[in-house]
């Protein structure tokens, strides 16, 4: 018994964990855009990279506390949003899905480039972890309880913000546009509150993640991550709450095994890669019909 | 007062002309069948009281406001309600949350729902439900209604939603001919609480039940605007839609 208790509160159990809370954040927020709005949001990641690197700055350059840091994450992020919100207006659905790809690649030309603020590809190093009330979280099982507290207050906030009238709304929208304006519903405030929200919990999470790996740059938000974390939503079916709990642990999880069988250290990336493709691949070919709800208009 | 006027309106779309000078008007509690061949403009002019086409000329005032640069929202919030031919209602909701979604747009309904609680709005929803015998039916998904229940939901719905003026785009349309009896009589009791009703209707048999005035278009032009008797006896009307050789 003790041993099993001793494996629960290793340091590597305890880095999935973080993992799962950090990607539960990112995962639950594209799913207000993505699974229940149908809005191909593809800047997602961009605005987890605002949210790291408005921490990374912040705290190393400003030396500024946790509980400053944060708050200005979610703010830049849903600045971000709103230019999203804008996008969607004008472009409609694949377009739409192009529209944030170009604004995604900005953001992180941006990042490479403006080598005075972000450091460019060197990236931010020296990340402190936060002090809060004089508790050190530079203990991961300390770091562990921050994020999952956040981890909680989040999806709490998202159950709400899904199962509410803002939420039917926002279904109502991507299911037929015109008979949810024709019930009151205004396309633009409904997107771009959808927005906000969904890059808010994407600016926490990256401002945790930027907490939590000491060190971030450029090529930790690359396109790569987006496939994952809209694996995650497809996996966990468009617009479940409850799903994407699932799906985040499982795809978190899914290439530990494979630490444990003889496979040479240099291509676990690619066979993690690989498996996630075939997982997505497996689901949008078997799912394809009960994926999304068919969109209709007038 | 008319509670609609259309006023000289005019719609085209990449150069072709849809709606070319059309002028009418709606008094209040009246039912008006709009019937004419595919292409007269029909659905176009229900697209353009309801804000959903752009319109090139002309003026349409709702309770004397000219309404034609507003958006669909902001209209729907005056009272004009909408009744879509290819089914509004949002299937992969229940039929609870389809009504709830009519009373929480609703300018009342928005302060109600913060004043109630969701239950009181449930509760509310269901008797919107019990109107149309659909209240067994209220956690079930609407996609699996039949047509003629779809239709009956998405009236009631925009009567929870509470619209004055109901644009009813072909409501018998992939409805049971038994159904369509309840269709006609939920119209019928909106005209018993005194609501506009318009309808495009191709079975003229069905809207002559109920519509104190039918319109007839053409070409995107009001061609007859009489009562159904008169509308039914008018060779024009043959002309329309037989070309003159009925």
């Amino acid at each position: 018994m003790s041993a099993f208790l001793q494996f629960l509160i290793s340091d590597y159990v305890i880095h999935l964990a973080v993992l799962i809370c950090i990607y539960s954040i990112l995962s639950q927020s594209l799913n207000l855009t993505f699974g229940l709005g149908r809005l191909f949001n593809l800047a997602h990641i961009a605005s987890c990279a605002l949210g790291a690197y408005a921490t990374a700055i912040l705290s190393t350059e400003f030396l500024m506390p946790f509980w400053v840091c944060v708050p200005a994450s979610i703010f830049l992020s849903s600045v971000f949003a709103l230019t999203l919100g804008a996008i969607s207006l004008r472009l409609a659905t694949d377009y739409f899905a192009i529209g944030t790809l170009a604004f995604s690649s900005v953001i992180t030309a941006i990042l490479i480039n403006w080598r005075d603020v972000t450091r460019g590809v060197l990236g931010v190093p020296g990340i402190p972890r936060p002090e809060i009330l004089g508790i050190d979280f530079y203990q991961n099982i300390n770091f562990l309880i921050l994020v999952f507290a956040a981890a909680i207050f989040v999806n709490v906030v998202f159950y709400f913000i899904q199962t509410g009238s803002f939420g039917r709304s926002l279904r109502a929208l991507a299911e037929y546009e015109e008979a949810a304006q024709a019930l009151g519903r205004n396309t633009r405030v409904i997107r771009n509150k959808a927005f906000i929200f969904s890059s808010a919990g994407a600016g926490l999470a990256g401002s945790f993640l930027a907490y939590y790996l000491n060190y971030i740059d450029p090529s930790s938000f690359g396109f790569n991550e987006m496939v994952f974390v809209m694996t995650i939503v497809i996996v966990g079916r468009p617009g479940s709450f409850w799903g994407m709990f699932a799906a985040t642990a499982f795809l978190v999880l899914l290439p530990e095994p494979l630490r444990f069988l003889e496979i040479p250290s240099a291509y676990l990336g690619q066979v993690r890669q690989l498996l996630q493709a075939l997982i997505l691949f497996g689901v949008v070919y078997w799912k394809r019909k009960s994926l999304f709800p068919e969109q209709r208009q007038v | 007062m008319s509670i609609l006027k259309v006023d000289d309106l005019r719609v085209s779309f990449q150069g072709n002309v849809i709606i070319n000078g059309l002028s009418f008007s709606v008094e209040k509690g009246q039912t008006v069948g709009i019937i004419g061949p595919n292409g007269s403009g029909k659905t176009t002019l229900f697209n353009s009281i309801s804000g959903f086409v752009s319109v090139t000329g002309g003026a349409i005032s709702y309770n004397g406001r000219e309404i034609q640069n507003l958006m669909p929202n902001e209209r729907a919030s005056l009272g004009i309600g909408r009744v879509f031919q290819n089914f509004g209602i949002f299937r992969e909701m229940s039929l609870v949350e389809n009504i709830l979604l009519a009373l929480e747009g609703s300018s009342s309904g928005k302060a109600n729902a913060a004043k109630v609680g969701l239950a009181e709005m449930k509760t509310r929803s269901i008797e919107f439900l019990k109107e149309v015998k659909l209240e067994t039916k209220a956690d079930s998904k609407a996609g699996s209604l039949s047509g003629g229940q779809m239709r009956l939901l998405e009236i009631i719905r925009t009567l929870a939603f509470g619209a004055d003026l109901f644009l009813l785009d072909e409501p018998t349309a992939g409805v049971s001919p038994r159904m369509k009896d309840d269709v006609a009589g939920l119209i019928k009791k909106l005209q018993g609480i005194g609501k506009t009703v318009l309808i495009i209707e191709h079975d003229i048999n069905f809207i002559q039940k109920f519509c104190n005035r039918i319109i007839v278009l053409n070409e995107g032009r009001v061609v007859l605007d009489d009562t159904p008797e008169l509308v039914r006896k008018n060779e024009q009307l043959k002309e329309i839609y037989f070309g003159g050789e009925a």
